[in-house]
């Protein structure tokens, strides 16, 4: 998928982050010992989107507006449901 | 090694013949089954000092520590409540979390990828069906039995049953009611990072060189003279100071009765009220005519049993490590609402307890050359008996001693000897 964004469709075009917790062409990363992913925004689409890459596998996830409010607003108990190993990604 | 007994002190239980007022015996340093016990009658059952919350500010934040030979992981949960967890899977009994610090609502082991909420309890494990599905498992990962706090400066106790920490503090309360009252805000941090310092040496000599004030002249000439303190002369017999047998093992330096007859404010801390105006106004602000009280008494130098130890403005955290090593956590005391006090209390604490720093090193010196020196045959004994023919007991009830006396020490090793002589 095209990330660079079209200038034409957009009235602000967004810079790669800086500093000391961005990697370039990678974004900003947010880590901890138990999992490693880069965040940025994407605007290759309509709207702008978070694109979301777990860097220990590759794996890519964008989540539009509405994905990431719901996310905020998401009970603390279905989220950590989406922690257990076997929920989705070891399921049995 | 000084391990035998001499035929003449036969009799009594074996800590009535190892711990006596005046000395106490050499194996007592150097003795590894000694040292067994003590993990188990004292570092695993009473309480510990283990960190301080402003180390965790976050709710999700962690930090690992050492309880003794256990590691463990000080958490804040989302709800911002403490725990104290035992770093083991449930699993196959791997280290859960290995950074340092970080933040994380849950930890995921690395072996089998068993995960954990930062409460303890288990969240899930991957392919559940070999385990009859999900929540089948009535596993978590260990908890410190009892944790609590006292301004911030949190412990933890192994035990599930014993005295409350407030119970065990005592006296000592007070001296850490005295730290946090230099404090505009009333509260200290302990948030500048700890320097940590592997010492060659069993864990006792630390816990009773903090409160000797025999010492200080001869081990920190050098700091002194450098510096041109005037703390050194603090602790000789011309000095009115007293060394204070707080009780339950804890022991203190009081200087104040120094500060007071100088009656001169931040001169604990080696300056003057207009090198720190920020702090000294917002002192004045926060407890108006008690201010200049609180900044003539300055800090305590207390040792507070088993493993605190706090030097006016640095803190120290002593952990064993085995009967003849343990380590020495130090950092600097950083005043919540301090302004330019904290810069200088962590420049002081580099230069005294940091890598090059002058005051560690060399007590470190000491206790490396003194657990050689135990370790040769003879004499078995240490001598503790300095002051002992001149202790006095002051208004509030405590033995006190003169500013040179071992009354600190004998008052550890009578509580020592009270959780030795208990029941497995």
């Amino acid at each position: 998928m095209a990330t660079t964004p079209d200038p034409q469709r957009h009235d602000v075009v967004f810079e790669e982050p800086t500093g000391p917790l961005a990697v370039p062409g990678v974004g900003a990363v947010v880590e901890s010992e138990f999992a490693s992913v880069s965040v940025r925004l994407d605007q290759s689409g309509n709207s702008v989107r978070l694109r979301v890459e777990d860097l220990r596998t590759g794996r890519v996830r964008f989540l539009d507006a509405l994905e990431l409010e719901s996310i905020v607003w998401l009970e603390d108990g279905h989220l950590t449901q989406l922690l257990d190993p076997s929920h989705e990604r070891w399921r049995g | 090694m000084t391990a035998l007994l001499p035929p003449e002190i036969e009799g009594g239980s074996r800590f009535d013949r190892l711990v006596q007022p005046a000395r106490v015996h050499g194996s007592l340093y150097t003795d590894p089954s000694i040292f067994a016990e003590e993990l188990r009658k004292i570092w695993h059952r009473t309480w510990v000092f283990v960190g301080h919350e402003s180390e965790v500010p976050q709710p999700n934040d962690y930090v690992r520590k050492q309880l003794a030979d256990q590691d463990v992981v000080m958490t804040r949960d989302k709800d911002g409540e403490l725990h104290l967890l035992i770093n083991r899977c449930a699993h196959r009994g791997l280290q859960v979390c290995d950074d340092k610090a970080g933040n994380s609502s849950s930890f995921r082991c690395p072996y089998h990828g068993w995960t954990y909420r930062n409460t303890g309890e288990l969240l899930g494990y991957p392919y559940n069906k070999g385990y009859g599905g999900k929540n089948k498992l009535e596993l978590g990962m260990g908890k410190v039995a009892r944790v609590d706090s006292y301004h911030g400066f949190v412990f933890g106790s192994l035990a599930a049953e014993g005295p409350s920490l407030d119970e065990h503090l005592g006296a000592a309360k007070g001296e850490i009611d005295r730290l946090v009252g230099l404090s505009p805000d009333g509260q200290v941090k302990l948030d500048a990072g700890w320097l940590r310092h592997r010492t060659r040496s069993n864990w006792k000599f630390l816990a009773e060189n903090e409160t000797d004030g025999y010492h200080p002249q001869f081990v920190h000439g050098s700091i002194f003279g450098v510096t041109g303190s005037p703390i050194g002369a603090l602790y000789s017999d011309n000095s009115t100071a007293v060394t204070r047998n707080l009780g339950d093992g804890h022991s203190e330096n009081d200087l104040r009765p120094e500060f007071r007859s100088f009656a001169e404010p931040m001169r604990w801390f080696g300056t003057t009220p207009d090198r720190v105006p920020g702090y000294v106004a917002a002192m004045h602000e926060a407890y108006g005519d008690d201010a200049q009280r609180r900044m003539i008494e300055g800090a305590p130098h207390v040792m507070i049993f088993p493993n605190l130890f706090i030097a006016e403005i640095q803190v120290f955290n002593i952990q064993p490590v085995a009967v003849g090593e343990c380590v020495q956590y130090a950092t600097a005391v950083q005043m919540a609402g301090g302004h330019e006090l904290n810069q200088r209390m962590v420049s002081q604490s580099i230069g005294s307890v940091g890598p090059a720093g002058m005051l560690l090193a060399d007590d470190t010196e000491m206790y490396e050359r003194n657990q050689r020196g135990v370790e040769m045959a003879d004499p078995e004994w240490l001598d503790v008996r300095r002051g002992l023919g001149r202790e006095s007991v002051d208004a509030a009830g405590f033995t006190i001693g003169a500013a040179t006396d071992e009354t600190g020490m004998r008052g550890f090793w009578t509580h020592y000897k009270s959780l030795m002589e208990a029941e497995d």
